[in-house]
């Protein structure tokens, strides 16, 4: 492959952003190369940007921002330097790493002497007088993710919030390494427990679509089932954080409650509460048809009375407007996904170009405002359009041909394929290579990965007492993200 | 006689207020559909605490380790002031403005401990606390001299047995309860105030401030809180109460009232969301201005 001119690289991605396009993931490998996948929204076609380098390339954060996180992680885990990057600090690196230790870098074989030091990253901060520094987590006080957030207020007032995520980094992606095609299902389903479906669903389409493999209609009836009662797994858990953030515990625990009946509906339909190991390459969970319209008849019950119940208390809905306004401007500058994106008027949803949904009716919720209502009421539709695809779904299942052609997983494949889901959080895309039966590089850009810098956009100038609302209005993964 | 009347009186307020405080966290634990914990979780909670190990911050001063007692000293010479049955015996000390300035005394420790803690949450806290206070203490003092306009008093007794018996009339009792309700909420630290029952360092008030505390420290704080709550519940039923010529008939109407407070508190506790933090001099302006009102209306009929 002819490598561009640096200065064509940067151009050639920036032309992809004007016209329309979303950054898919931005790929390193330990061959000193770059790869760029963009979708086109209109069409699903999938276009790549290739570089290769030796050892520095021009970053394409000054164009691109939103890709000033892809390019501190490439620098961490490959050594590989970005030039011209705005903020090179370490992201995933810790101090406890050697100096010379790239866990992703060909070179490495064996796990390094760890450093005994604290590990704590340089944060950025606001300097001057009157502004206080406050440093919150990564230990917090609920049952909540490892998340380190340093900070700069003056007043009641945050100026800068710096994130140091990472806390828990698993290096999944280098687990995934050489392992056996027939071996990675088990860990792709444990990246996260919010988006493990759509994980999961990414893997099957990726080893589907390298083998050549046909599935047929009644399987994707059923993935299309677990996307959806994943959706709504996670929009009623964020719709019970929401007003958690608020104090108004009574619509918190009813939301848990429904949380919790179609939890033990899960496992009842399809073996797990959180919906583990129930996708694979030629396979999906069969659930009971009658099960799922029952499940969401008991649903709707509860869910109908709790709406209005929210929408109709002022006081809720008041506290929740103008709170961590996100621009639609700032949303499309930095690549947001999913719910925070069409929450500020960005009309994408991945299903709608997805080939599994195709055939459904899938117009994307958009609210304009940006704040922590619109992110509320984005949910709120969704859970219920997802409820209406998951009865449409089931109908098409049972008049589907109920065989299955029988597919055995190949052990010689060989592929390099790019697949992604719409995930109760957003965009979710994996990078799949695999060389002879065995995974050559695989790489996870989870949907969170580009909503957490806009987290801290947006909550800069609010209220440091709105932060939980905020963040939980987000709720973002910690275990996608950190890998 | 009048004596041992008030020393049982304000030990009874002492002894049930973990009670009181169980009653609306079991109020509110059952409109969310929970079974929440039994009554007295409260007294375990405090007995619990207390026979755990304290320890103290590395960089606090003496005044973290005496902020709690002196808080609660203070709570408990608030609690003695009030009139629980109506009457005190003569040279007893029950004045209003005495009250309200060791409420502001628990107050000013409480912050003071928070910022001597050395967290980054005590600090916040401590603020947080402090402000509220700026907008309590007057609304308080306004309401100590509309009394004092309208009854000539500002000791408790005699303003309560001059409330209980004037014909008030429904309106301008009712004013006069919201905006001393409202007052009360956030001196309590309840919602829509504070939220005394959130895990969320960032939004906290009075919780931020004691985030440090463990053990004996801890469980002086405990009772404090929930002494403050009892206090502030008693205070406004003595005021605005009936007052009976028999002590014991208005300590068993006091004990009524306390009780349906703290259901109706749990209830108000679940209808609400917590207001923005900016949000809450404005709750202290309306509540002030329906003081005012309930004081025209008083005074003018």
């Amino acid at each position: 492959m002819r490598s561009p001119h640096p200065e064509q690289w940067r151009q050639r991605n920036q032309q992809k952003k004007a016209a329309g396009r979303r950054l898919l993931t931005l790929t390193a490998s330990n061959r000193h190369t770059l790869t760029a996948h963009w979708l086109d929204p209109q069409d699903g076609s999938v276009h790549a940007e290739s570089l290769s380098h030796a050892g520095t390339f021009p970053s394409l954060t000054p164009v691109l921002p939103e890709v000033a996180w892809d390019e501190r992680e490439i620098h961490d885990l490959f050594g590989d330097v970005p030039e011209d990057h705005p903020d090179l600090r370490p992201l995933v690196r810790t101090p406890r790493w050697p100096q010379a230790f790239h866990p992703l870098a060909r070179s490495q074989t064996s796990p390094p002497n760890w450093h005994d030091v604290e590990p704590d990253n340089p944060a950025k901060l606001v300097a001057g007088e009157g502004i206080t520094v406050m440093k919150v987590g990564p230990t917090h006080a609920g049952v909540i993710e490892s998340g380190h957030f340093v900070f700069s207020l003056i007043g009641e007032n945050v100026l800068h919030l710096d994130l140091h995520l990472f806390q828990n980094h698993r290096g999944i992606e280098a687990l995934l390494e050489q392992r056996p095609v027939a071996a990675v299902a088990p860990l792709v389903t444990r990246i996260c427990a919010a988006d493990t479906v759509s994980h999961q669903t990414n893997w099957a389409l990726a080893i589907e679509a390298m083998a050549g493999y046909q599935s047929a209609e009644e399987l994707r009836w059923r993935r299309v089932i677990l996307l959806e009662a994943e959706r709504v797994l996670s929009h009623l858990n964020d719709l019970a954080q929401i007003p958690a953030g608020v104090g108004f515990q009574v619509a918190q625990q009813r939301a848990l409650a429904m949380k919790e009946t179609w939890q033990r509906g899960l496992k009842a339909l399809f073996g797990h509460r959180l919906l583990f190991d129930t996708v694979g390459p030629g396979w999906a969970q069969k659930p009971s048809i009658d099960g799922i319209f029952i499940l969401i008849d008991n649903l709707r019950q509860a869910f109908k009375p709790w709406r209005a119940l929210v929408q109709s208390h002022h006081g809720f809905m008041d506290r929740m407007h103008a709170v961590g306004v996100v621009r639609q401007a700032s949303a499309e500058r930095l690549g947001a996904e999913g719910v925070a994106a069409r929450a500020a008027g960005t009309s994408f949803d991945a299903r709608t170009t997805m080939p599994l949904y195709q055939g459904l009716s899938i117009v994307p919720v958009v609210q304009r405002g940006g704040d922590v209502q619109a992110r509320f009421l984005v949910r709120l539709d969704e859970l219920e359009a997802s409820l209406r695809i998951i009865e449409e779904s089931a109908t098409r299942l049972r008049r589907s041909p109920t065989a299955d052609p029988p597919w055995v997983l190949p052990h010689d494949l060989t592929g390099h394929v790019v697949t992604y889901t719409e995930s109760p959080h957003g965009l979710n895309v994996h990078d799949v290579e695999i060389q002879a039966g065995r995974t050559a590089r695989y790489h996870v850009r989870p949907a969170t990965y580009r909503n957490w810098p806009l987290l801290a956009h947006a909550v800069a100038g609010n209220a440091v007492a709105d932060f939980p609302l905020i963040n939980k209005s987000f709720e973002l993964c910690y275990s996608c993200t950190d890998r | 006689m009048l004596g041992i009347a008030q020393i049982v009186a304000v030990l009874m307020v002492v002894a049930v207020s973990p009670l009181l405080w169980g009653i609306t966290q079991t109020v509110k634990a059952r409109l969310q559909g929970r079974h929440g914990p039994r009554l007295g979780q409260m007294y375990w909670v405090i007995a619990k605490t207390w026979t755990k190990e304290t320890t103290v911050p590395e960089y606090s001063s003496w005044i973290f380790r005496l902020a709690p007692s002196i808080g609660l000293a203070a709570i408990l010479l608030a609690a003695l002031t009030i009139p629980v049955g109506g009457r005190v015996p003569a040279g007893w000390p029950h004045n209003l403005l005495t009250l309200f300035f060791l409420l502001a005394l628990e107050r000013f420790w409480v912050g003071l401990a928070g910022l001597d803690s050395a967290g980054t949450f005590g600090g916040l806290g401590a603020s947080r606390v402090s402000t509220l206070g700026t907008g309590v203490e007057p609304a308080l003092l306004a309401a100590c001299g509309i009394l004092w306009q309208v009854s000539g008093h500002t000791e408790i007794a005699p303003v309560a047995s001059w409330f209980a018996t004037r014909p008030l009339g429904a309106l301008p009792w009712t004013l006069a309860a919201v905006s001393m309700g409202f007052v009360l909420l956030a001196e309590m630290g309840r919602l829509p105030v504070d939220n005394p029952d959130t895990h969320l360092e960032l939004t906290m008030m009075h919780e931020a401030t004691v985030l440090e505390y463990d053990g004996r420290l801890l469980a002086l704080s405990q009772v404090a809180m929930t002494l403050k709550f009892s206090v502030v519940i008693v205070l406004g039923w003595v005021l605005l109460g009936p007052n009976l010529p028999s002590i014991w008939a208005n300590l068993a109407i006091r004990a009524v009232e306390v009780v349906l407070t703290s259901v109706a508190l749990g209830w108000i506790e679940s209808r609400f969301s917590k207001i923005r933090y900016f949000q809450i001099p404005a709750y202290l302006s309306l509540a002030a201005g329906l003081g005012v009102l309930a004081f025209y209306l008083i005074a003018g009929g």
